[in-house]
């Protein structure tokens, strides 16, 4: 799913944010990617989805180059991929339903489709009742809730969150987590960057440790590994 | 491109629309004031090309006679003229034939004559057509010459004043037509910059669940045509008032002023007018696209 072959980034500051990354991601892992603050973790996320592009190296994301890319084809890249981030980035004046749906509308998908598509994610995140409800009318818990449905309405391979329970509190995060979980079990691939010790711990997935933009460690089933 | 689409971006646009409210209406405004001087230079420059050919067909020379001139020396005359060079035709107009003509160019207005009291102040003239127009000049000056001949008028001093002033309009009415354009395109872009601004954040959304570059950029695109399509549309009607209401009072006052008759000349005026505002908002947005959207 996911192959880098001594991938480097250089930002056009000429920091380093990643060097000598060499990993391979297999359809239907689960995978968390953690580190200090300014490790590269972000960075790591955002070339999965060419939002940032690396300076060398190999990158192949559901079987596509990413770096030989051309321009036209990263919009069908993305359509693979659902990815989610910390702050949710919902769009306050369209409701709960219309989030979701405007992530299949843009693509053009067929109507007969969105609607059962949005009611099937609405489920799977628990939020079928509060279809009608504007963002701010929500929890942070339950706004995230809505990015994940919208980050899976058109079934993607591969789902990227990068800090999702950054701003939740412990028992609100659980419930992403139990979220997470089943579009796992679905064979959804999922690859997570994150702060959250007890969260890391407590699933004992593939966990990667990235340091000064290196790989430090890539445990089969590993915990946080940091005391913070 | 299926139907939802097509219903998204015409949701988008009103939505757009309605959100950036003012700066809309002054888009629109600036495209119809921008288009009504457009037409209105269009109009003119029509009509004065309409004036020069009428009378450029008119190689005709108007010999008015004295009015103590008999009829029976005007026959003499006549076989004078006949023998003239590059002399086509000559026909003898009495001055009762010429108050008929006139009253039927008046139509309507034939009771302005009742003010001469039968009287006739018209004379007897001689309508003399010439081979080519460059002989025009001599041949007139030449009948000038001939006793009993009051007058020999022709078109062409009036013909070349209408050629310069036609000349001038042109050039003015081409430059002032680029500052328009250019006034105009600013406007629309920078609406359509703002309405960038504003849905930053959706744009950003669209990249990330995979909208194409295009996809992104038609609603803006629309955005555009449809304000200069409602900015001409304003002009358009503006535009027909005006020339029906500047035809009226000519008719009034001038009767036999040969204006272009308002079908199917309004028509064409409207076309042109409706296309070029869409164009206009077209490349406004467009432009805009390029610089303020990096998709
Ligand atoms: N756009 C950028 N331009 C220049 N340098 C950048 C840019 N983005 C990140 N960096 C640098 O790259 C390095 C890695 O940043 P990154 O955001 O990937 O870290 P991170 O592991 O996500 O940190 P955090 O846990 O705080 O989110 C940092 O040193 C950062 O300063
Ligand atoms: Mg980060």
């Amino acid at each position: 799913m996911i192959h880098m072959n001594d991938v480097m980034k250089v930002y056009d500051n000429g920091a380093i944010a990643l060097n000598h990354i060499n990993v391979d991601i297999k359809k239907g892992e689960f995978v968390f990617l953690v580190g200090p603050s300014g490790a590269g973790k972000s960075t790591f996320i955002k070339m999965l989805f060419r939002e940032v592009l690396p300076s060398s190296g190999i990158l192949t994301v559901n079987g596509r180059d990413i770096i030989h890319m051309s321009n036209r084809d990263v919009p069908f890249l993305r359509r693979s991929l659902g990815v989610i981030f910390q702050d949710y980035r919902l769009l306050p004046d369209k409701t709960v339903y219309e989030n979701i749906a405007f992530a299949m509308q843009v693509i053009e998908a067929p109507r007969r489709m969105m609607q059962r598509n949005v009611n099937n994610v609405l489920d799977i995140v628990g939020l079928r009742d509060k279809y009608k409800c504007f963002p701010n009318q929500l929890s942070g818990g339950e706004q995230q809730r809505v990015a994940i449905a919208r980050a899976i309405v058109n079934n993607p391979a591969i789902v990227i969150a990068d800090e999702p329970t950054g701003n939740l509190d412990p028992e609100t995060s659980w419930g992403i987590m139990d979220i997470f979980k089943s579009i796992n079990a679905s064979g959804t691939t999922i690859v997570m960057a994150t702060h959250d010790k007890t969260i890391v711990d407590a699933m004992q997935k593939r966990v990667i440790a990235i340091e000064n933009g290196e790989i430090v460690r890539d445990e089969a089933r590993g915990g946080y590994g940091y005391e913070h | 491109m299926n139907i939802n689409t097509v219903e998204y971006f015409v949701r988008e646009v009103m939505h757009s629309l309605k959100r950036n409210n003012w700066m809309s209406v002054a888009s629109i405004g600036t495209v119809a004031v921008s288009l009504f001087i457009f037409g209105m230079f269009l109009m003119l420059v029509m009509n004065m090309n309409k004036m020069v050919d009428t009378m450029e067909s008119q190689v005709q020379i108007k010999v008015y006679l004295e009015d103590d001139f008999s009829r029976e020396d005007a026959k003499d005359l006549e076989k004078e003229l006949k023998q003239m060079q590059g002399v086509e035709k000559v026909t003898f107009v009495t001055k009762e034939e010429a108050m008929e003509k006139f009253k039927e160019r008046l139509g309507d207005q034939k009771t302005l004559l009742d003010a001469l009291d039968e009287t006739n102040p018209l004379p007897d003239s001689f309508e003399v057509m010439v081979l080519q127009p460059e002989m025009v000049k001599t041949a007139a000056e030449n009948i000038e010459k001939f006793e009993g001949v009051d007058s020999a008028k022709y078109g062409q001093d009036v013909m070349e004043h209408l050629f310069d002033i036609t000349r001038l309009i042109r050039i003015f009415g081409f430059a002032l037509m680029m500052v328009l354009a250019l006034a105009t395109l600013f406007i629309i872009s920078n609406t359509i910059r703002l309405t960038v601004f504003a849905r930053r954040k959706e744009i950003a959304i669209m990249k990330y669940v995979g909208a194409t570059d295009w996809f992104i950029r038609w609603p803006f695109v629309l955005e555009g045509i449809v304000m200069g399509f409602l900015g001409s549309i304003i002009a358009s009607v503006v535009l027909r008032l005006t020339y029906s209401g500047i035809t009226a009072k000519i008719y009034d006052t001038l009767a036999f002023f040969p204006l272009i008759p308002e079908e199917p000349f309004l028509t064409y005026v409207t076309l042109i007018v409706v296309i070029g505002g869409m164009i206009m908002g077209a490349i406004g947005s467009t432009v805009s696209i390029k610089r303020f959207l990096k998709v």
